[in-house]
């Protein structure tokens, strides 16, 4: 047994369901429809990169990138975080206004594409389309990192991380200021007139979400020890979109669910896909060009027969409530 | 100065050819309210489809016919099939934006093993290199010039002369009124999808052409700057997106000239999201962006 | 008093999905057996195939696979390694790092005998040579990235240039090629990709140290579908020549510089990576045969494409061509990734066979001796002489598909670079050399990253 790819698949099931749950709270919860969201986690990986690189002449001075602070764990994880924050305040402030949701959408596409088309060209600030590559995890001057002890510490550091996101994911849905945003997702013109601000809190909850795709992409850094622009072009967001659907939107524990379901799940899921069946070896590029299709597929079925998703949100009933013979709401709690 | 006067004349052709498939595109959205994320993708189809006509011995110009039946074709079956169940089911505007991602993503996957990865080119005469006052355009490209221009004529006229075209502007206005004056909206949206449809084949093939080589991969490279020319012009304006068009076209190689080349892209969407800050709802559009009431 | 119940939900103990998961972590990552000591053990061998097989170097990943099932085909055609069969498997990177780490995790713990690994491109080579290095996995690597130039990872091996030395070549040729005087104003034109990058640093800094001008330094965006402005700016700066790769999109850029230059083509050196039919066609289809002869060179490791090895080779391609029948694998016969990675798996089998074991920490090191050779080393071109000269008790070197390899302490295979061109069927045709003097002034300029 091969503890690497224990340790792997659980550091990626670990990084994915934190963007899920982040994805989560923008879509499922608030229905901003963040299409650029791998830009965030993007941001967050890069600024933990550049805190904890040494300066680029190192290593023969082979990449060119700003920063290169050499700063311990856990600075880097914090501080890819707070810039996934940051960055949604300038994004948000743009998009976030009195658009419709689906011209939203497409800004906040359009940007994913901008973003990463500029830093694949600029290329002294981020190296550009090579990307930054031998970027240290945490701890690793005081464990090797290519050893097996090396995987189980990485194990430990992201699973404290998960819960305290669901932790703070859980709050936030089942706060005051969860039910607002469920509010103005349901009828953003019925919460306006009762006095909620839709544009301060869909700053708020995109800030949030930022700060958490950010950490998560800090995590997933310090893994794979290198980021370039080809890790987060605009597919990838579909795909934790896909996620957020398929597993329930709204709720974190559907989030988790079509994290471990879709990225993990069926990506991983493909690969053990047998190289010949009964003795037929198909075209080398014929299976992964039909795993993409089978992911289309399983968007429009789900969207089809399950659109709430495999878990899907809770119906949250007053007590007391009054209950219509017509609501086909409190039927389906 | 010269190499600006030149790059004027590319930002036409590149405008030519975005416009043709931008008009489709904004149509298909004022129309049907459907954001066709598969549009690109259906662009290649038709552009391939042209390819294997051409192959077999036709001139391009006349391939073109080809392309635009098999954009025409996919565009009808994708909403008759798709877009359309879904919408009757009640989904939302978001879950068919990513519906029609699916879908794209599923035809160009299912393209791959059919046409492989490698590029292809058209059989195609350049004709002579023709140079005026600093433009710098070759004969094959006048026709592209000319072939927008012509379609976009045409779109004008259908929209303003025809009865047909009466009623798909009826239709975008208000679909419920325009069916209760006895309008088949149902009809008419099938109509604008045939139409649009075959908008976007052209679009494919005139793009394969102006490029020299295409690949699968170039759908989705299309859809991106078809977006911003008809998001710029106010979306489901036909008339915008023909504005649209120009100025991503002229400053996408404007700018290519001004600054350094590999920027251009950048540049061209960059206007895009001034114009969103600005004027969220597009050049011409008088609502269109802004959140719809209810 | 707060009246406000949460209405009927399902309450997921965290215990249970968490012990879930670690199941299903578990059962995904069972899949070893336990390791053989000494001898060449029995079983099938495997190769593994680890590249882009979709993404946007998806026509990576079968290239090199054919290259797989020719030395498959060769190796068991002479009964195998030890009488054991092997077999290719591909693993797709998707032509990124996040997807590239958990495919070479994947491969490494569902299968135990991997015999050695090639692919491994610049998309993906920084995360995954460690992987592979850990596990002991030799492997050949078609990355051209200059932090392979001095790599400590014992287990790593690269056949073909790092592609600074490429972009030496080419400046090489610009200044010391036959047919023409030295070129004085260079315009560098390449994609905005990994792959161009590595190129362009060290040339603008070896043509910097040497004093030649750098007529225009472009990065293009690679897939656009037109480059005119980009073209005209350039044509603007009256370079000589034009030093580019721009793999997918040569034809279209070359194809505009000929149109907007009046129809006459401007000299064009590619890198080692032009010299392939692809892209010949592409340029050919832009700009015609006659301008294409006329004006374009490149530069390769001097690469035979003939002699017993190559033969080989390309008896084994065709076999694998017809017995794989969605692989195409014939027309990769030019290709150098192919004809490189072939050999590679052929050192990895000799190198077996010459340790006697199927332990890598073993035979790793013999990779090394029996491509350099030692003196009085007999030379062998296919498996089968290796297998039948090591039986007779014999050292070896194998001078294979590609010629010959001379690994230096690295591992990087250097040796001189060969001018070439193609001829009017695409295939690579020497014109010229550079001497190790001329090599080594523009090395020392650039700098060995």
């Amino acid at each position: 047994m091969n503890s690497y790819y224990a340790a792997t698949l659980a550091v990626y099931a670990g990084v994915d369901i934190i963007a899920c749950i982040a994805l989560n709270l923008q879509f499922g919860v608030s229905g901003i429809v963040n299409f650029s969201f791998i830009v965030f986690q993007a941001a967050g990986a890069y600024t933990a990169a550049v805190l904890s690189m040494p300066p680029d002449s190192a290593y023969g001075g082979y990449q060119t990138y700003i920063g290169g602070l050499q700063l311990p764990f856990p600075i880097p994880w914090i501080g890819g975080a707070i810039v996934g924050g940051l960055l949604a305040i300038p994004v948000g402030l743009v998009v976030l206004r009195k658009l419709r949701p689906d011209y939203q959408a497409i800004s906040l596409l359009v940007l994913s594409v901008i973003a990463n088309s500029l830093i694949t060209n600029a290329r002294t600030f981020l190296n550009g389309a090579a990307g930054i590559a031998q970027v240290p995890g945490p701890f690793s001057n005081q464990v090797d990192p290519l050893a097996q002890s090396y995987q189980l510490l990485y194990v430990g550091l992201t699973l404290p991380c998960v819960l305290l996101v669901w932790a703070v994911a859980s709050r936030i849905v089942n706060s005051p200021f969860g039910r607002s945003l469920r509010a103005m997702r349901e009828h953003e013109v019925a919460a306006t007139a009762i006095g909620k601000n839709p544009v301060q809190l869909k700053m708020t909850v995109f800030i949030v979400g930022g700060v958490i795709a950010g950490l998560s992409g800090a995590i997933l850094v310090g893994y794979i020890a290198v980021w370039a622009p080809s890790v987060w072009l605009y597919p990838e967001t579909i795909i934790l979109f896909a996620a957020v659907i398929v597993g329930g939107r709204g709720n974190n524990v559907g989030a988790i669910l079509g994290a471990l379901l879709v990225p993990v799940g069926f990506e991983e899921a493909t690969r053990m896909i047998p190289p010949t069946i009964g003795g037929w070896v198909p075209p080398p590029n014929l299976i992964p060009a039909m795993q993409w299709v089978a992911i289309g597929l399983l968007i429009i079925g789900f969207l089809w027969f399950r659109p709430e998703g495999v878990r899907p949100e809770p119906r949250r009933v007053f007590e007391g409530a009054p209950v219509r013979e017509d609501s086909e709401r409190v039927l389906k709690s | 100065m010269e190499l600006y006067v030149a790059a004027l004349g590319f930002g036409l052709i590149s405008a030519s050819v975005i416009a043709i498939a931008a008009v489709g595109f904004t149509m298909q959205f004022g129309i049907t309210n459907m954001i066709n994320l598969a549009y690109g993708e259906v662009m290649m189809v038709s552009g391939y489809a042209a390819f294997y006509v051409n192959q077999a011995g036709v001139n391009i110009w006349v391939a073109m016919i080809a392309g635009a039946l098999a954009g025409a074709a996919l565009s009808f079956v994708l909403n008759r099939f798709l877009y359309t169940p879904f919408q009757r089911k009640g989904t939302n505007l978001i879950g068919m934006v990513i519906i029609s991602l699916a879908a794209s993503l599923m035809i160009a996957n299912l393209m791959l093993p059919l046409v492989g990865y490698d590029t292809s080119s058209y059989v195609i005469d350049q004709g002579q290199l023709l140079r005026w006052n600093g433009l710098v355009l070759t004969v094959a490209q006048i026709a592209i010039i000319v072939v927008a221009a012509i379609l976009m004529l045409a779109v004008h006229g259908m929209l303003r002369y025809t009865r047909l075209g009466k009623a798909m502007r009826a239709t975008a206005a208000n679909p419920t009124l325009a069916r209760n004056c006895g309008i088949p909206t149902q009809r008419v949206i099938s109509v604008v999808w045939l139409i649009t449809g075959a908008l976007c084949g052209v679009a494919g093939v005139v793009a394969g052409m102006d490029s020299e080589n295409f690949s699968v991969a170039s759908g989705a490279g299309y859809l991106i700057t078809i977006i911003a020319a008809a998001v710029l012009g106010g979306a489901g304006q036909p008339y915008g997106a023909m504005i649209g068009a120009l100025i991503i076209g002229l400053v996408t190689e404007l700018s290519a000239a001004a600054i350094a080349p590999e920027y251009k892209q950048v540049v061209a969407f960059a206007i895009l999201v001034l114009v969103m800050v600005l004027r969220p709802q597009g050049m011409l559009a008088k609502r269109g962006a802004l959140a719809a009431a209810g | 008093m707060n009246r406000f119940q949460p209405g009927v939900r399902r309450h997921l103990n965290p215990t249970r999905l968490l012990s879930a998961i670690a199941a299903l972590v578990v059962l995904a990552a069972c899949g070893g057996s336990t390791p053989t000591t000494g001898g060449l053990g029995s079983g099938p061998l495997l190769v593994g195939v680890l590249a882009p097989f979709s993404g946007a170097d998806a026509s990576f990943g079968p290239r090199y696979l054919a290259g797989c099932y020719a030395a498959a085909l060769s190796i068991n055609g002479a009964g195998g390694v030890g009488g054991r069969q092997v077999s290719c498997q591909e693993f797709d990177t998707r032509g990124e790092p996040a997807d590239a780490v958990p495919a070479a995790n994947a491969m490494i713990s569902g299968n135990s005998n991997l015999m050695g690994v090639v692919g491994c491109t610049s998309d993906e080579a920084s995360t995954v040579v460690p992987i592979l290095d850990r596990s002991h996995i030799p492997m050949t690597c078609m990355t051209g990235q200059s932090e392979f130039n001095k790599t400590n990872f014992t287990y790593f091996h690269r056949l073909v240039p790092p592609d600074s030395f490429d972009a030496y070549a080419m400046i090489g040729s610009a200044l010391f090629g036959p047919g023409h005087a030295p070129y004085k104003n260079i315009a560098l034109v390449f994609g905005d990709d990994i792959g161009s990058q590595t190129f362009v640093g060290p040339a603008v800094a070896a043509l910097n140290k040497l004093g030649v001008n750098i007529a225009i330094n472009q990065a293009i965006h690679l897939g656009a579908s037109s480059y005119r402005t980009e073209v005209q700016k350039m044509l603007l700066t009256h370079p000589d020549v034009i030093l580019t790769e721009t793999i997918g999109s040569a034809g279209t850029y070359l194809g505009e510089v000929k149109q907007l230059n009046g129809g006459k083509m401007i000299p064009f050196i590619g890198t080692s990576a032009t010299i392939d039919p692809v892209w010949f066609k592409q340029v050919v289809t832009a700009i015609g045969l006659t301008d294409f002869e006329a004006n374009y060179t490149a530069v390769d490791l001097a690469l035979s494409l003939s002699g017993p090895g190559y033969d080989e080779f390309v008896t084994q391609l065709t076999a694998a061509d017809a017995k794989y029948s969605g692989s195409q694998a014939l027309t990769y016969k030019g290709k150098s990734p192919t004809v490189h990675l072939y050999d590679g798996i052929i050192l990895d089998a000799l190198a077996m066979v010459a340790a006697n074991s199927s332990d890598p920490t073993v035979y790793n090191p013999k990779i090394f001796t029996i491509a350099n050779g030692v003196p009085g080393a007999t030379v062998v071109n296919t498996f089968a002489d290796g297998v039948a000269a090591l039986k007779a008790g014999k050292s070896i070197r194998y001078v294979g598909a590609a010629g010959e390899n001379n690994f230096n302490q690295w591992n990087n295979s250097q040796q001189g670079y060969n001018l070439v061109t193609m001829d009017k069927n695409g295939n690579e045709v020497v014109i010229g050399q550079l001497t190790q003097a001329q090599t080594q002034q523009i090395i020392d300029a650039g700098g060995n990253a």
